[in-house]
């Protein structure tokens, strides 16, 4: 599994999927969107690998997936504070394109 | 009498001064009783963390006291003047239909167990959002001793 490919499908279809979708996809949620990417990439990867070898459940990648969109919203509330936070609009939408893409090169 | 009057009104104003201060940071200054709290919970969800392969009916008792310790510091950071962001992390910990602590032991409580590997990377995800806490609260102190200096060094 070449998984910097992977990660490179995961971003073109996310930027595409919300660009699409919804027409208040700003530069400001991209960064956002960017962010939790770069920032998640290790684990990604990690997870992906653990999926890939049966030794996580896609339920189970999926729920450290959300697990990690958590953590980026409390990193975010410690450093720029609530009002600030644009990712959790667009959650339900990464997290299912995520275990998406992850599955389809995976299964 | 003029200068005691002078001496006994000179605290008081610098303390009106610095509450004032306080206020206007829009920010709870550091909390030791917050900071110490965080880090024993985080200390007692690890140790019950550890058990997740086990059955979860044997570890209801443990399960049950992480959760009304959660409960108290959510109910206490939410009466915390000028607290929303700390309150805002408590209440995503809390949370069981999120993925941190409170949704790893409704997990639990629906699985029955957890397998090793899950465990692992599950824990360390919640551990993770701790040391966020902790180290925002950390921080206030940090924040409330460099604005007490600069008040100081103004006035």
């Amino acid at each position: 599994m070449d998984f910097e490919q992977l990660f490179k499908d995961l971003k073109t279809a996310l930027f595409q999927g919300l660009g699409e979708q919804y027409a208040g996809f700003k530069k400001e949620t991209k960064k956002d969107l960017e962010g939790f990417l770069n920032a998640s990439k290790v684990k990604l990867e990690r997870w992906t690998k653990l999926l890939a070898s049966n030794e996580l459940s896609l339920e189970e990648f999926e729920w450290l997936v959300k697990s990690q969109k958590d953590i980026m919203v409390l990193k975010s509330l410690e450093q720029v504070g609530i009002s600030k936070i644009s990712l959790g609009h667009f959650k339900n939408k990464i997290i299912k394109t995520v275990v998406d893409v992850v599955k389809g090169i995976i299964f | 009498m003029k200068a005691l009057k002078r001496n006994f009104y000179i605290p008081l104003i610098f303390l009106a001064t610095l509450l004032g201060s306080c206020t206007a940071l829009k920010t709870a200054p550091f909390d030791q009783y917050s900071y110490q709290n965080t880090i024993a919970i985080k200390v007692d969800a690890a140790r019950l963390m550890d058990k997740a392969t086990t059955p979860y009916t044997e570890n209801e008792v443990e399960v049950e006291e992480v959760k009304i310790a959660l409960e108290k510091m959510l109910i206490y950071e939410q009466n915390k003047p000028n607290n929303g962001i700390s309150y805002e992390m408590w209440k995503l910990l809390s949370d069981d239909d999120k993925n941190l602590l409170a949704g790893f032991l409704k997990r639990w409580k629906e699985k029955g167990t957890f397998s090793p590997i899950f465990l692992q990377e599950s824990k360390a995800q919640v551990t993770e959002a701790f040391d966020i806490l902790i180290r925002y609260e950390g921080k206030k102190d940090k924040e409330t001793k460099q604005s007490l200096l600069d008040l100081i060094l103004t006035n």
